[in-house]
């Protein structure tokens, strides 16, 4: 009886506020560890944009397991999503699950990370224009000499994506001999003390012939500038990717050149986007910003919507602090008077 | 007297540690040859000295754990929690500016890896729930709670005063004074051999051999500390504060073991928990005694990695309890129970972790050096069966 | 005389049934009293409560005729009450010295702490050991590396030295040889002239009518009778065990008065 009350009440709302709302969809998303720091930021970008188009938002979390994110997205389909968002955890294994909940008719959205299936509309920084960015603002400063490779967690297909992106760019460098790479390694994880530790040990077999570091992400900076510091190798050039707090920070006091930003309300606000156009029926190809990504040796080829990352240096840490990712105090703390323009007003 | 013979009398803990000794010697020079001279340079060695002391660290822990017949798999979890709790007290809550502030949050991160290990050491000796479950839970717990309470979030940078526990620029004892410290070892080490001898507790083979591998030892470390110059000047950077706060607790942890009733009955309850308990041994506080003083240790190892790392993130210590497992099992601690070595357990650290930088200085990937570890790992205890059933 | 010891309608329960009813003994000094009875008859039962390591449903323990609490094996050594278990409660991996002092460790304090006495515990344990068997002189070695008569020596030196007043031996020839045997036997004649008061435990009849003053046998968790060893043969015991039968020879006393008590 209540119940029935409510629903009547609902219908009428939806009546009220137009046909949009008749159309509200259950949107799930599965991630593949939640436990960063830009997960949060992207959930509630995506929460706050469903909820303004009137739609709701199922989550779960598979802390970094394969099998655990298979029971997840089973889960979700169970629950009755109309549309599936998928931050893979691993990219490959996750396909099976992604194509039962296509065999069920909901449509899947490969999130943040590539999925490759011809039926999955992929939206996301590109890991591949992310590696671009690093590489290019490190050329910018340092065009030539000993680059230092410290990649991300090798089962992870984002980091080779990051790599591939990177080496589009040095590749061809590296060829005609101005750009040397004397050492590279996979961080387990992308844990930053690890990659402290790798850190070290390559300046002790490189010493002082390191001329930039191309790192993939800005928790393993963190790391590469504790090493470098106790070896007294200030301001060499170094990348990294996300927008952390610290990093931008780091920017601010020199000991880091760049972070790939990836505003991920963008990413999230554009996926709920999609969602809501799926759930309206609309063709997503018609869509502005969309492409076809081919994977050639797959012969597959797929709906994406790939996002470029903000290049941030020294020279625009104001577009950060006007989004409101970091406040000028974040940016400041600790940075000497005098040494960055950004913290003298 | 034939070294066959000389070997034979050795006691088979002290063949152990002499055993452990000399692989790190081969293991050293090998890599040293791989590496070109690299391995053995001032700049390794203090990176060896340093990465290697965390795990050291927790393994004292963790060899007392085994012996008393428990495990914790929560180590990592535990480390980064406390770590967590002192970046955002230290970078978030405090004043940044205030010179109270970073002893505060370190006192307080320490009570708080205390207050888990009593927590969990009372789950386990009072509830009567098997360490392996309540150290699984814990894993889950405090990572999760480190999430928790950080969103996520890297924090960064620490008050410089904190700094001085991780080692490099700040955290280094400096020339002279690690000759004074070296020497002061020394005299104390020599002494407790010689003590040993006396007491019958050593062999005279023993007491040589392992005299004199630790003298070198120690003597090489603080002469390469002190040959590695800080940047742009010629002055050493001398032994590095995480291996001072290793050596400090795992002598003061090793002479309560060797000298005072609690070591025995840390020993006794593993071997046989009933006989223990019909004699006298307070059994269920020594057990709650260990988890607290894991515990510590944990915290102790937080304050470590984030002064190094100077940032607190969220998987700070991720998978961390298992190499500190491997090192205490590769230093001769039975999974039986009263079986385990302290200095067997930093010498099993100092191995896994020479491996480690030595694959990576030759450019070794990482999931080669894994698996290598791992080899090591189930070589170790073969070796060891093989001489437990000999003898 | 004051009996040494007296045990008084001890009641133990275990899940509702008794493990132990109405159960009433004495022991005097110098005395060797047997406790016979199968598995399940509560002799041990009867004998963890008089170690302090189980508590009673209700029942009383004097020592020299004043009641006493018994809530630890702690409590049970501070009155001078000592068990000697089958499995001799030995760790295996501690030398005799050690096992010797195990959780009665003497210490002096420095810094603030307590540190082993070494010194001290070796020379005492040395002496003790040396007084139960002269011949012992294996004190580094581990105990898992003695043999079972060596083993037993450390054991029964632990429970016998300082104070000690009453001892109970669960099971001591088990497992051992007749050479070994012959040595326990000597032990106990001299702890005898101690005037230790001494309960003897064991499945081995013969063993405990040359080794007992008195016999007590026990069933169902009841008193069945008590024997004088001198005058009682295997057969008697044997009856008594089996069908409950109390020979002709039986004793009166508190096993005898619990049987009274029944026949009202």
């Amino acid at each position: 009886m209540k119940k029935k009350a409510k629903t009547l009440i609902l219908s009428a709302l939806a009546v009220a506020t137009g046909a949009q709302a008749l159309l509200a969809a259950t949107v799930g998303v599965s991630w593949a560890r939640f436990q960063e720091e830009r997960w949060v930021t992207d959930e509630k970008a995506l929460e706050e944009r469903l909820e303004e188009l009137g739609h709701r938002l199922l989550t779960a979390d598979a802390r970094g397991s394969s099998t655990r994110q298979a029971a997840d997205i089973e889960g979700l389909l169970a629950r009755g999503v109309d549309v599936l968002l998928v931050v893979g955890h691993d990219t490959q294994a996750v396909i099976p699950a992604v194509q039962r909940a296509l065999d069920d008719g909901v449509p899947v959205i490969a999130y943040e990370r590539q999925i490759k299936h011809p039926d999955v509309t992929y939206v996301g920084f590109d890991p591949v224009l992310v590696g671009r960015a690093q590489a290019r603002a490190l050329l910018e400063v340092q065009p030539d000499g000993n680059y230092v490779l410290i990649k991300g967690g090798q089962q992870d297909q984002y980091a080779h994506g990051t790599y591939q992106g990177q080496m589009d760019e040095i590749g061809p460098l590296v060829e005609d001999g101005t750009i040397d790479i004397i050492a590279e390694q996979w961080t387990t994880d992308w844990k930053p003390e690890v990659a402290q530790a790798n850190m070290e040990n390559i300046i002790t077999a490189q010493g002082d012939r390191i001329d930039a570091v191309l790192c993939s992400n800005d928790g393993m900076a963190s790391g590469v500038v504790a090493a470098m510091e106790q070896a007294g190798l200030v301001g060499l050039p170094l990348s990294g990717q996300d927008g952390d707090v610290a990093a931008v920070n780091r920017i601010a006091r020199g000991s880091q050149t760049m972070t790939a930003w990836k505003d991920v309300r963008v990413l999230g606000r554009r996926a709920a986007d999609l969602a809501d156009a799926i759930a309206k029926g609309k063709d997503l190809a018609s869509l502005p910003g969309a492409t076809t990504f081919t994977d050639e040796e797959l012969g597959i080829e797929q709906l994406a919507f790939p996002l470029d990352p903000t290049t941030i240096t020294a020279n625009n840490l104001e577009l950060m602090i006007e989004a409101g990712w970091v406040t000028r105090e974040q940016v400041c703390r600790g940075v000497p008077p005098g040494t960055a323009e950004i913290c003298e007003s | 007297m034939s070294w066959h013979d000389v070997l034979r009398t050795l006691d088979p803990r002290h063949k152990r540690l002499l055993a452990l000794g000399a692989s790190l010697v081969v293991i050293w020079v090998v890599f040293d040859l791989l590496s070109g001279g690299l391995f053995f340079s001032p700049r390794n060695f203090y990176n060896l000295a340093v990465q290697s002391s965390t795990v050291a660290l927790l393994t004292v822990g963790m060899v007392l754990v085994i012996i008393t017949r428990n495990i914790d798999l929560s180590v990592g979890s535990v480390l980064g929690l406390t770590g967590m709790v002192i970046a955002i007290l230290q970078i978030e809550v405090f004043p940044a500016a205030a010179g109270w502030n970073w002893p505060l949050t370190l006192a307080i991160g320490l009570i708080a890896g205390t207050l888990i290990g009593l927590w969990q050491g009372f789950l386990v000796a009072y509830v009567g729930i098997p360490s392996f479950v309540v150290t699984l839970a814990g894993l889950l717990i405090f990572r999760g709670l480190t999430f928790e309470i950080s969103q996520g979030q890297t924090f960064s940078p620490f008050q410089a005063g904190y700094r001085i526990f991780g080692g490099g620029q700040q955290g280094s004892l400096g020339e002279a004074a690690s000759w004074i410290v070296g020497g002061v070892a020394l005299v104390v080490l020599l002494g407790a051999l010689a003590r040993r001898l006396r007491s019958g507790e050593a062999s005279l083979p023993f007491t040589l051999l392992g005299g004199l591998f630790a003298s070198a030892l120690t003597l090489f470390m603080i002469y390469q500390f002190n040959a590695y110059d800080r940047p742009r000047t010629d002055l050493g950077y001398g032994i590095p504060s995480p291996l001072l706060l290793l050596t400090l607790a795992a002598t003061w942890i090793g002479l309560f073991v060797n000298r005072a009733p609690v070591g025995r009955h840390v020993y006794a309850v593993g071997q046989n928990l009933e006989a223990a308990r019909l004699v006298g041994v307070p059994v269920r506080r020594v057990v709650l005694k260990v988890f607290a003083l894991m515990g510590l240790l944990c915290a102790v190892g937080a304050v470590i990695t984030t002064s190094r790392l100077n940032a607190g993130t969220t998987n700070l210590g991720t998978l961390l309890e298992l190499n500190v497992i491997a090192a205490a099992v590769i230093g001769g601690a039975s999974l039986d129970g009263g079986r385990g070595s302290i200095l067997g357990g930093i010498l099993g650290a100092f191995v896994i972790q020479s491996l480690d930088t030595g694959m990576v200085l030759i450019g070794v990937s990482s999931s080669l050096r894994q698996i290598l570890i791992g080899f090591v790992l189930i070589g170790a205890v073969w070796v060891d069966r093989i001489a437990v059933r000999r003898s | 005389m004051k009996p040494l010891l007296q045990i008084e309608s001890m009641t133990k329960l275990f899940g509702g049934v008794h493990a132990l009813e109405e159960v009433s003994l004495d022991l005097h000094s110098g005395e060797v009293v047997g406790v016979i009875g199968h598995n399940g008859a509560g002799k041990s039962t009867l004998m963890k409560i008089v170690s302090g390591a189980l508590r009673p449903d209700h029942g009383r323990i004097r020592i020299d005729g004043e009641t006493v609490t018994l809530d630890s094996p702690i409590r049970a050594h501070q009155l001078g009450i000592e068990m000697i278990f089958q499995d001799l409660a030995l760790l295996d991996n501690l030398n005799a010295t050690e096992n010797f002092f195990l959780g009665r460790e003497l210490t002096r304090s420095f810094l603030g702490f307590r540190w082993n006495d070494a010194q001290r515990m070796q020379t005492i344990a040395k002496e003790a050991i040396h007084n139960i068997n002269p011949h012992f002189h294996r004190f580094r070695t581990e105990v898992g590396l003695l043999s079972g008569g060596q083993r037993q020596s450390v054991a029964i030196a632990r429970a016998v030295h300082l104070d000690t007043r009453v001892l109970i031996m669960d099971e001591p020839t088990a497992a051992l040889g007749p050479e070994e045997t012959e040595m326990v036997r000597q032990l106990v004649l001299r702890l005898k002239k101690r005037a230790l008061g001494i309960f003897l435990i064991g499945h081995d009849l013969q063993d405990i009518l040359r080794l007992s003053d008195r016999i007590v046998a026990m069933r169902g968790g009841r008193v069945v009778g008590t024997v004088e060893a001198a005058r009682a043969s295997e057969d008697d015991l044997l009856g008594m065990i089996i069908s409950g039968k109390v020979p002709a020879a039986a004793l009166p006393g508190p096993g005898a008065v619990t049987l009274d008590q029944e026949k009202d």
